[in-house]
């Protein structure tokens, strides 16, 4: 099953010009365990979709929010000459394909 | 008696859960009128909101601009002024004018005093500058007191004095000085946005970790409920902690959608930092009160031992010009990744004839690589495209030249198998090259150390109609 197939939300945005983070969110407690505990969502494999090293991915379970949070570093600061999304609104897409 | 220091007086002498009324996360694009007046009728003790953010880039802070367009800002600032002098609770707006610095903040207090004089207000206005001064930077940079926030390259000297503006993002001293100071109206500078609502009922003793933890949630008005809206909110605050309701009864705020709203352009939902310390909401607790409302509790604050204050500052880099175009051809789509750099030679070669090479001009190809940072290796081509081109170059007219070359090359350049000889691109409008003005990037976006963060951030007070 795909990530898009069981999340409720998935979405980026800046935190900071600086950051990217993706929040993935759940309508339930038990889809949000089932991905919570997938090997999918790990930092060397989100590492790997979005071309950061391992060490620059922070995952964070927020099970009270039904969430799951993950930062990264943005390739490129928001507003640099080259940036293709100041608000970082839409790097989400690598997340929606990832088989659980 | 003005606003500020009745309200400090009343819940002094009577102590009661006081109500903190997010009247917008963004000021300038609209306050739904029927849900701001149902907030109203609820009497809150403090109208508030925020302006400004550095997520809309470093352009309007370089240029002095406003982000939102003026008349509807000043509507948005009149309906909230009105409400607050018919209410005598205090006004306060963070980061006026989008980025804060002098010319926002004059904008913005240039609304004030027209709506005073086409109204017929009196009121006592604080008003707080966050502009540092650069002989500040420079003596902070020399003392080692300023680090690169999030990986930014250290600070120097240069970019203190080359950037077009630098402004710090206040806590909540300043504000907490000018509710001291007997004011109707606060419009700050750069502000942390959980610092225009959380300074109240922290000076009057309200535990800090919840008024932070309130403040943070009402500031994006009432993006907390389900569905998230834009919709006035109020928190209700007491000892204990406080119970979030949107103005909007479609909007509801659920335990679920309470707590996940702390994930909002945050790194870490569960610690957030502020220049005056830190909340721990490790042990927050949400609960419904009844289908509309959620009550909150448990965050925790502790004061920091080291304050420290964000800085930002745009630095112009040129002005900016851009082609727009698209394509339905398949050959041409085929190409236009190995071609764009051929185009790019050509234009070179010709608008830099006699002189040397002063700009950057760069593609980006909607429906191929034009939105993704990280675009998958292979995917089908679409049926069209987009294709934008961007120049920086030193003045409006280089910038203009180069553009409009590259149009002209574009359109006719030349690949094997073309079928399309008479354009190989379609113009929505012309002219289809459009002057942008000056391009900023944010070359300062530092943590300065200081002893003193309420000295950062003068106020002075104003008698205003």
């Amino acid at each position: 099953m795909k990530l898009s197939e069981i999340a409720q939300v998935i979405r980026s945005k800046n935190a900071g010009p600086r950051r990217l983070t993706l929040d993935i969110m759940f309508a339930s407690d038990d889809d949000y365990r089932r991905v919570a505990q997938s090997p999918a969502i790990t930092a060397a494999e989100i590492g790997r979709l979005y071309r950061v090293p391992a060490d620059q991915v922070t995952i964070i379970p927020y099970p009270v929010g039904r969430a799951i949070k993950i930062t990264l570093a943005r390739s490129i600061m928001a507003g640099d000459p080259g940036d293709y999304d100041v608000y970082g609104a839409q790097q989400h897409a690598p997340l929606l394909e990832i088989e659980l | 008696m003005s606003a500020s220091g009745r309200i400090i007086a009343e819940l002094r002498r009577n102590p009661r859960p006081i109500r903190l009324m997010g009247t917008t996360g963004q000021l300038g694009y609209g306050i739904p009128a029927e849900h701001f007046r149902t907030g109203i009728a609820r009497k809150p003790d403090l109208i508030g909101a925020d302006m400004g953010s550095i997520d809309i880039g470093p352009t309007y802070l370089g240029k002095g601009e406003m982000a939102t367009a003026p008349a509807a800002t000043r509507r948005d600032l009149r309906r909230m002024l009105l409400a607050a002098r018919e209410l005598d609770v205090p006004m306060v707006i963070g980061s006026a004018g989008s980025a804060g610095a002098a010319p926002h903040l004059e904008g913005t207090l240039a609304m004030m005093r027209d709506i005073a004089r086409t109204d017929g207000l009196k009121f006592r206005m604080a008003v707080i500058r966050s502009d540092i001064p650069r002989a500040t930077l420079h003596q902070a940079l020399a003392a080692g007191r300023i680090a690169g926030f999030d990986g930014m390259p250290d600070l120097t000297d240069a970019d203190i004095d080359t950037a077009a503006h630098i402004v710090g993002q206040m806590g909540m001293g300043p504000f907490r000085k000018a509710l001291e100071a007997d004011v109707d109206v606060i419009i700050a500078g750069r502000a942390c946005d959980t610092a225009i609502y959380a300074s109240l009922p922290a000076l009057l003793g309200y535990p800090v970790g919840l008024s932070m933890h309130a403040a943070k949630i009402i500031e994006c008005a009432s993006l907390c409920c389900v569905p998230g809206g834009r919709d006035p909110i109020i928190a209700e605050l007491d000892h204990q902690g406080f119970v979030l309701e949107s103005m909007n009864p479609e909007r509801r705020a659920t335990p679920t959608s309470v707590a996940a709203h702390s994930l909002y352009e945050q790194s870490d939902p569960l610690m957030m930092r502020e220049p005056d310390g830190s909340l721990d909401l490790s042990r927050a607790q949400y609960i419904a009160v009844d289908d509309l409302r959620t009550r909150v509790s448990g965050g925790i604050w502790t004061d920091t031992t080291q304050p420290t204050i964000k800085l930002e500052g745009a630095l112009k880099i040129g002005e900016r010009a851009v082609l727009l175009c698209g394509s339905a051809d398949p050959r041409f789509i085929q190409e236009i990744k190995a071609l764009l750099p051929n185009v790019s030679n050509l234009v070179d070669s010709l608008v830099c004839e006699d002189q040397p090479k002063d700009y950057t001009l760069r593609f980006r190809v909607y429906g191929i690589d034009g939105v993704r940072m990280v675009p998958p290796a292979q995917e089908a081509l679409p049926g069209e495209i987009f294709i934008m081109g961007e120049c920086i170059a030193p003045t409006a007219e280089r910038a203009s030249e180069v553009v409009r070359t590259c149009k002209q090359f574009l359109l006719h350049f030349g690949y094997p198998g073309r079928l399309t000889t008479a354009g190989n691109v379609a113009f929505p409008f012309t002219p289809p090259e459009v002057s942008l003005g000056p391009a900023f990037r944010f070359n300062v976006y530092h943590l300065l150390q200081v002893d003193d963060a309420e000295a950062l951030f003068p106020m002075e007070i104003e008698n205003v109609g």
